[in-house]
């Protein structure tokens, strides 16, 4: 997937070469908690401000195999294969994001994603993403971004 | 025997159990009408079945057993089912020990074999509760760990065999912490348990499959040692949805057995009986009544098989294919049933007329395979989670993707291979979109085309083979549109009209596991299969509800159809793509004698 076209990039990351490592780890489990709770709030009509990324994802009406099919859309976005179990042994947004940015390569994934404004809001991304989704008309406008 | 090396266990059984017209065959029809009635556990069948060592046939070769293949499989709980469903599926509660042979130690593996093999052991599963159904982590039976072990509590209702079996496999809770982690799998022996420690419920009086041990099991203070834990504690879910995979699918052949005796009884009566001075098979609306529903049975066929051989090449692909088969072929061989019975008339009804009641008993039956294991709207809704998964990834599909599908497919596809062993830890939780049956349906388009210059194929019907893979190739890509354009949702509030889609996805994986199957077995099947009138039937039966098709059919198809139904009735052959030969009039008595004039002939 071209993550350009997807339109799934992380809103909120703000990539910068000059900072030091630990900062990139930061700013990975930012974006990535970012993109997770746009999901959240793209697919279950959600308001951002109610999501904890410290609860697990379970209290926000999801259940076990939807767990495991994010997975598949997370595989997409940081173009690595996880675990189908990713958010069984790690259940909240936080310690998620943490493992992925300790376990995997995920920089050059996140580095690919344009930057973008991080006030965004819930109406405008589905627009967007059919500006963007190109032959695949607006294919990934559940997927938030 | 069988050209086919995988069909030929079937037949032996077959000829061994005898037609179950005749009444002093085993599982005769006469006899599992009386067990019905009398509602009693088919114990003396049951034995028959262990004395004839079927059972070694649910082992795997690896673990001390003989089963080598899942199409073998599938082909003899056939011939179970075809005479009673309530024994097939009280034998068949074994194919539970393939959560051991996928997660067991060696030791657990060695034990379960040796009980199953040598000691006619039995099991069950014990998921479901009283108050919770399907919600599996919902459930209220726990697992305190103690040295040495855990302390069951709760119990499992309503659990088929839970008195008459000696393992039950159980769901419980390790962790007080909700989430996927909290449930662990348990291979219990009865036979190491304090039995003042756990106790049976009741049996549960049912609509069908009367003469069950339908019941249930509970645990009080219950010690079980650690060993019978499978896995890791909190790996209890991802085990029991990977075993599911494997019974979904299978569940499909206890259908396929009940819609065989459906054909054959209303056959049985539709060249017999007489009225306006035809017989009801000469009349035009029964007779394609008939068709219609052998044809659907000749499509489920190339599903079921399709599966139980791709289940040796592509287990991390059955979170999709498992979840078509159990909602495509359970449902629509219950349309089968439904719709000869008209043809049948009121004799459908009766218990004591007609091949001894056999119809109104199949009926029952059959009505619970659709729903237990996961009932068609958990297959569905498992299916629409993965849709966009399975979009994406036909989307991205290149030379190199279409090469490894084109090489699997022919494995897949191709009776006359043989199929590597099969490797239950390849099971995935979800196959990240890939389907190769759908997903390869480009390569059997080519693969028509070049049909062209063989002088075996007719060119008509192949037009007409070409002209609907077309359309099916179309409405697959209207598809991928509208699931790209649909308001998705995770959890359980997903809009019906996905279920509608997730049935066409059916419909369609349908079409192209046909295709497969003809193109891969044109010159391998018999002649009625090769000339592929069925398939340009069937194509269009699975295309009808979703698009206004040209009606490019001839009668000529339907009438071929009709004849080869006719000979496979007259035959006394299975009503399939490989229609194998079932036990003929004799009893069992006579067969070896019968059997030995057979050879000295040939």
């Amino acid at each position: 997937m071209q993550v350009q076209n997807s339109n799934s990039k992380p809103n909120d990351v703000m990539v910068q070469s000059d900072v030091d490592t630990t900062n990139q780890s930061v700013d990975s489990v930012q974006a990535i908690q970012n993109w997770m709770v746009n999901q959240l709030v793209e697919q279950l009509s959600l308001d951002a401000k109610n999501i904890d990324v410290t609860e697990p994802l379970t209290r926000y009406g999801l259940d076990s195999i939807d767990a495991v099919t994010i997975v598949g859309e997370l595989e997409d976005w940081l173009e690595v294969e996880l675990p189908s179990t990713l958010f069984w042994d790690y259940p909240t947004i936080q310690k998620s994001a943490q493992y992925l940015v300790e376990e995997f390569d995920v920089s050059a994934a996140l580095n690919n994603a344009e930057p973008a404004a991080p006030s965004e809001t819930k109406e405008a991304k589905p627009e967007a993403s059919e500006k963007s989704g190109k032959g695949w008309g607006g294919f990934w406008k559940g997927l938030g971004g | 025997m069988h050209q086919l090396k995988q069909y030929q266990i079937a037949e032996a059984l077959e000829r061994d159990l005898g037609n179950p017209g005749h009444p002093e065959s085993t599982m005769s029809f006469k006899r599992v009408m009386e067990l019905d009635e009398s509602e009693e556990f088919p114990e003396a069948e049951v034995d028959w079945l262990y004395n004839w060592k079927l059972q070694d046939y649910y082992v795997p070769e690896n673990c001390g057993g003989k089963f080598t293949s899942f199409e073998e499989f599938v082909a003899f709980v056939r011939v179970m089912s075809r005479r009673d469903q309530t024994i097939a599926i009280a034998f068949t509660t074994m194919f539970w020990s393939f959560l051991t042979w996928m997660a067991g130690t060696d030791d657990q593996k060695k034990k379960l074999s040796q009980f199953i093999r040598e000691e006619k052991g039995t099991m069950c599963l014990a998921y479901s509760e009283r108050a919770h159904g399907s919600d599996l982590i919902g459930g209220d039976v726990t697992a305190k760990k103690v040295e040495g072990g855990y302390l069951l509590n709760g119990e499992k209702w309503p659990i088929n065999r839970a008195t008459r079996s000696g393992v039950t496999f159980v769901l419980a809770k390790t962790s007080e912490e909700e989430g996927a982690r909290c449930l662990s799998l348990f291979m219990v022996d009865k036979r190491q348990l304090d039995p003042s420690t756990y106790y049976h419920l009741p049996k549960i009086l049912t609509h069908g499959i009367r003469a069950s041990d339908m019941s249930g099991i509970g645990f009080k203070d219950c010690f079980i040692p650690e060993d019978m834990r499978l896995k890791d504690e909190g790996s209890g879910l991802e085990l029991a949805l990977k075993g599911f995979q494997i019974t979904r699918m299978l569940c499909a052949a206890f259908s396929h057995g009940a819609a065989d005796t459906a054909m054959r009884t209303t056959l049985n009566f539709a060249v017999d009986r007489v009225i306006y001075n035809k017989t009801v098979f000469d009349i035009p609306q029964p007779r394609q009544t008939l068709v219609d529903a052998f044809i659907d049975m000749l499509v489920c066929d190339c599903e079921t098989i399709g599966a139980a051989r791709g289940f040796h090449i592509i287990p991390e692909q059955f979170s999709v294919w498992a979840a078509v088969v159990k909602y495509f072929v359970t449902i629509k061989l219950e349309e089968v049933i439904n719709s000869v019975y008209v043809v049948l008339g009121s004799r459908f009804y009766m218990r004591d007329e007609h091949d001894y009641g056999i119809f109104q008993k199949l009926l029952r039956d059959n009505s619970i395979i659709s729903m237990f294991d996961g009932s068609s709207v958990v297959n569905l809704h498992a299916l629409i989670l993965q849709f966009r998964q399975i979009a994406k990834y036909r989307s991205r599909r290149n030379q190199k993707t279409m090469e490894g599908i084109q090489s699997r497919l022919d494995t897949i596809f191709s009776l006359e291979k043989s199929v590597p062993p099969f490797e239950p830890e390849k099971l995935g939780l979800f196959g990240r979109g890939a389907d190769d049956v759908l997903q390869g349906l480009e390569i059997a388009w080519e693969q028509l085309q070049e049909l062209n210059m063989e002088a075996d194929v007719d060119a008509d019907v192949l037009e007409k083979i070409t002209t609907l893979t077309t359309i099916v190739l179309e409405e697959l890509d209207a598809f991928d549109e509208r699931i790209a354009n649909s308001g998705f949702e995770h959890g359980h509030d997903q809009d019906p009209e996905l279920f509608e889609l997730a049935k066409k996805y059916c419909d369609l994986h349908a079409a192209a596991a046909s295709v497969h199957t003809w193109i891969y077995n044109r010159t391998i099947l018999d002649d009625f299969f090769a000339k592929g009138e069925w398939l340009v039937l069937g194509l269009y039966r699975c295309l009808r509800p979703w698009r206004s098709l040209p009606n490019i059919v001839p009668k000529a198809y339907s009438e071929n159809v009709a004849q080869h139904l006719l000979k496979l009735h007259q035959e006394n052959k299975m009503f399939s793509i490989v229609p194998i030969q079932l036990a003929q009039t004799d009893t069992q008595e006579e067969k070896p004698h019968a059997s030995a004039e057979l050879q000295l002939q040939a």
